[in-house]
């Protein structure tokens, strides 16, 4: 083979970034004929987190990498606008994002903010929505969460958003988070549900869990720019079509991982609830300074910001066109 | 060609290389070698790859317990509190026949409890035991052996060190860990505790003093009382929710400060900055060597031996019960030649995997491996508290190494019991709500 | 051999300097580092107000802790190596094999610091730091911008590169003192009086 690309995914093979991995090398190694080999490693083998992987990518130690917004948040803080809660209404419209305008408009801005070393290719889902689960009570409203100790990462906008909800937000690391629930030093989360029935939370008494859906779990896949510059084109466009099969295999995994994970959490005596429309709203409402918070202290925030709103509109717009012709 | 990346590396390591050194010079060599032979022009970015990994292996939270657990231990010895657990130690046990040996073992037990190094209880109670025991008539070398085979105690009971580096590199839970190793860690003082017995008996050892009266074991303990309650405020901190194990771990240190201070007056103000640098010295140490650990785990990856490793590993059987015997002696021949933590973090990785996946518990593998590559720190040739116990007691390793002999053969049986026997790692965390 | 005698007592008269400074400040690091993580507890226990600097700021002294410490340790030989071969060669022989191994750790060493340097003043230094600030001074050439931003990762990865200059420092000392030894195997050599047990595992 001519090309060897590195990909790694600091999640392990249960994880969906992995389902998208094998996905990818199947897809590029047989497209390219063999021109092109993908070597997977899973977990934290070459590099532990988003700063030290993405620092990889950028010297070409490694080819490919996913990263969370939160991950990515020290060297292109704008990807939190994915954090931004109650944005995005559900995942078609969040699909229909990430398959616009909208990721051409976050690869130039890191490609500029990295010295053409860094190259968003795709943004995919890793675990569907974040939503609030705390071992406590139900919570139905925004002022259910007074009070309420819950456990972020350490970046500001995760903090911010627990905050402008009433609650205080405590940083502790994942390997700890269980032990934590278990013991009263946390009381909540915000995760997808794969990654509580994952980790067990359930049995350390996180039983209650409120599908608010307040952030997409983008999956924010970069390349090493200069590789895949350096690629003959028909190899660049089997790469990027390998990346549009690995987003589509995302966007499809954690839909049929969740089901089990639901049913297992209820089944385990968890109290899942559903906010109606006007709880929503009122979740929507007590989240606003977030909004400030970001335009005003995330370099690019705005620009970003009036990027992603624009591509939901006339995401929804086209959604809106379609059920109309569909429905009627 | 990266594969060679082993046995370069216990060429470096026999030759006299420091283990920091050679953690980083055969990964990095082989890289440079293989780059010559396939004309690779991107061989440096693995070797800025290969840096990296040293400072992002210790950019880490979990491993700053280890400042603050080496710095409870520094407090503890300066504080005058290590004396008042051997005194407390002979109040108990100074009576029986080779009482100073049992009071050994017992006081390397009470020391585990706040400190996570065998090292600093290898220092700590062989610099003040080893004398005594020798002014008793004991030969210096059965001194020195069991004051080296009773400290690997103190990284099996809780606090630990090792257990904490496991726990980072493997991604499980520092207070499971904790309470899993609670139970081993006292089934090794009482196996050398039979030993001694055993060895008392039959060479005639002296008792240390008359049976202590009620009344001087009640002073003794009153004395040992706020040291020895330690491990109850590190356990009751994390175990309560009061604190994640590396704040607990703080918090020890602090609690130390004070005993030390206020309550016992053993150490005054001046002696802080000079307790904070040893502290800070023996911490610097070993979290370098856990990022040249790191860097070198991060080639190993390159190389896929990994993979290579666990198909051989399963060729070999695929009853667990047979690989995990077959693991011990693998685990204890890395342990002779590798310090416990750079083992643990270059292996695993590799190893833990293929035995979760074969249905053994994660938390009791840890301990395996934790408890095995601990006693491999009294294992010649690289035997790091068999140099501490040979520089404090002014014998040659070489000599100790035989008189631990023993000791050793007790702590292998324990080892295999504890393979064989999973309840007894697991039964305490499981009551404490572990889930596995 | 007078000269490398001279060039050695003065390498370690600057050595002795540089180390102890970064004792200092590696000693205080550590007891500030025990105090944050109490004000941590403190703060989430009692009040439910967790900060959210408070580890990495801990860490940013550990990293500091260990660059500047370390090298002494060395210095003191409380880096854990195996000296059963230079023990058992006859003199010429392990003092030959006692250069190479630290003629190696020194090519370690360069390498590191050449990286490192590349490292903190580059890209990689470039990502912040997910909690902490950082003053920035006037910069005429940007346009009038100081006051408090986010710290880049180049602050607490400066901690290595500079642990990686001490010890080629240190490294130097111990290539000259066995060269020395080498040659002229009866000459007493000069030693560190600020030295304290380096204990380590
Ligand atoms: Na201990
Ligand atoms: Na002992």
């Amino acid at each position: 083979q001519e090309y060897t690309l590195r990909a790694t995914a600091n999640s392990n093979e249960n994880d969906e970034d992995y389902d998208g991995l094998v996905v990818f090398k199947n897809f590029v190694e047989s497209a390219s004929n063999g021109a092109i080999e993908v070597e997977l490693f899973i977990g934290t083998q070459l590099c532990s987190n988003g700063a030290e992987c993405l620092q990889g990518v950028a010297d070409g130690s490694i080819d490919i990498y996913i990263s969370t917004s939160g991950g990515a948040a020290g060297i292109f803080p704008y990807v939190q606008v994915l954090d931004l809660p109650y944005l995005m209404q559900n995942d078609r419209v969040a699909e229909a994002v990430m398959q616009g305008d909208f990721v051409r408009t976050m690869r130039d801005m890191a490609l500029e903010d990295s010295g053409d070393a860094i190259r968003l290719m795709t943004i995919g889902n890793t675990g569907g929505w974040r939503n609030f689960a705390n071992t406590e009570r139900r919570i139905a409203a925004p002022e259910d969460m007074e009070g309420l100790k819950i456990r972020t990462v350490v970046a500001d906008l995760p903090q911010e958003l627990v905050r402008a909800l009433g609650a205080s937000p405590t940083p502790i690391p994942w390997p700890e988070l269980f032990t934590s629930f278990q013991t009263g030093v946390v009381e909540g989360s915000k995760n997808g549900i794969t990654d509580i029935m994952g980790m067990k939370f359930p049995d350390a008494g996180l039983q209650y869990l409120t599908l608010d859906g307040h952030a997409y779990m983008g999956a924010l896949w970069f390349m090493n720019n200069e590789v895949f510059l350096s690629m003959p084109e028909e190899l660049r466009r089997v790469v990027v079509d390998g990346f549009y099969a690995l987003q589509q295999a995302t966007f499809a995994s954690p839909k049929r991982k969740s089901i089990e994970a639901y049913e297992a959490f209820v089944a385990g005596g968890g109290d899942l609830y559903v906010p109606t429309p006007e709880e929503k709203a009122a979740f929507a409402a007590a989240a606003e300074p977030v909004y400030t918070w970001f335009e005003e202290n995330v370099d690019r925030g705005p620009e970003v910001l009036a990027a992603l709103r624009e591509a939901v509109a006339e995401a929804e717009a086209e959604i809106n066109a379609g059920l109309e012709a569909d429905l009627n | 060609m990266l594969v060679w990346f082993l046995p370069l590396f216990l060429l470096f390591l026999m030759l006299g290389l420091p283990v920091f050194f050679g953690l980083l010079a055969s990964p990095g060599l082989l890289i440079w070698w293989d780059a010559l032979a396939n004309d690779n022009p991107r061989f440096m970015r693995d070797i800025t790859l290969l840096y990296r990994n040293v400072y992002n292996g210790m950019d880490s939270t979990p491993l700053m317990a280890i400042p603050f657990f080496m710095l409870a231990g520094e407090m503890m010895n300066r504080g005058g509190i290590t004396h008042r657990l051997v005194e407390f130690s002979q109040a108990l046990m100074g009576h029986f026949r080779g009482g100073l040996s049992h009071v050994n073992v017992l006081s390397s037990m009470l020391f585990a409890g706040m400190s996570g190094s065998a090292v600093a209880d290898t220092s700590a109670l062989g610099s003040m035991l080893i004398p005594a025991m020798e002014k008793q008539g004991y030969s210096r070398k059965f001194a020195a052996a069991i004051t080296a085979a009773s400290s690997v105690i103190g990284p099996i009971i809780p606090p630990s060190g090792i257990m904490i580096i496991y726990a980072y590199v493997m991604e499980v839970s520092v207070a499971d860990l904790f309470a899993a190793g609670l139970v081993p860690g006292i089934m090794v003082g009482l196996g050398l505790m039979l030993v001694t017995k055993i060895m008392a008996d039959k060479y005639d050892f002296p008792a240390a003093s008359e049976r202590a009266t009620w009344k001087e074991k009640g002073q003794a303990s009153l004395k040992a009382f706020f040291p020895l309650l330690t491990p109850v405020i590190i356990l009751g901190g994390i175990l309560g929710g009061i604190a994640t194990p590396t704040e607990a771990s703080a918090i020890a240190a602090f609690y130390a400060l004070i005993v030390s201070l206020f309550v016992l007056r053993s150490m005054s103000w001046s002696d802080i900055p000079d307790v904070l640098k040893r502290a800070a010295l023996a911490s610097a140490v070993v979290l370098l060597l856990v990022g040249a650990a790191m860097a070198f785990k991060t080639v190993v990856s390159l190389s896929r031996a990994p993979e290579s490793m666990a198909d051989f590993v399963l060729s070999l059987s695929s009853n667990p019960l047979i690989l995990l015997f077959l693991i011990n002696i693998l685990l204890f021949i890395v342990g002779m030649f590798l310090d416990a933590g750079p083992a643990i973090i270059i292996l695993g990785p590799i190893l833990g995997p293929i035995f979760v996946e074969m249905g053994v518990d994660p938390i009791h593998f840890a301990i395996i491996m934790s408890v095995n590559l601990t006693v491999g720190l009294a294992t010649p040739p690289m035997g790091l508290v068999l140099f501490v116990a040979s520089s404090v007691s002014g014998e040659r390793v070489e000599t100790i190494s035989k008189a631990i002999l023993p000791f050793l053969a007790v702590e292998v049986a324990v080892i295999f019991l504890i393979t064989y026997v999973p309840a007894i790692s697991l039964t305490l965390p499981r009551l404490l709500g572990y889930a596995g | 051999m007078g000269a490398l005698m001279a060039l050695l007592r003065g390498l370690m008269a600057v050595n002795s300097v540089l180390l102890r400074v970064g004792r200092t400040i590696a000693w205080v690091a550590i007891g500030i580092m025990v105090l944050i993580i109490l004000y941590q507890v403190v703060m989430r226990y009692a009040f439910n107000a967790a900060p959210n600097w408070t580890e990495e700021f801990a860490r940013f002294l550990m990293l500091w802790m260990t660059g500047l410490i370390a090298p002494s340790a060395y210095r003191w030989g409380g880096f854990v190596s195996i000296d059963m071969a230079v023990r058992t060669l006859p003199r010429i022989p392990a003092a030959i094999l006692s250069l190479l191994l630290l003629m190696l750790a020194m090519t370690v060493l360069i390498v590191g610091a050449m990286i490192g340097w590349s490292e903190v003043t580059g890209f990689s230094g470039s990502f912040t730091t997910g909690s902490l600030y950082t003053f920035v001074f006037p910069s005429l050439s940007e346009g009038v911008t100081f006051g408090w931003d986010k710290m880049p990762r180049s602050h607490m990865m400066a901690s290595l590169l500079v642990g990686m200059w001490l010890l080629v420092l240190v490294n130097t000392e111990l290539v000259l003192k066995s060269l020395i030894a080498l040659f002229d195997p009866d000459r007493k050599l000069p030693q560190d009086t600020a030295m304290i047990a380096a204990g380590a595992e």
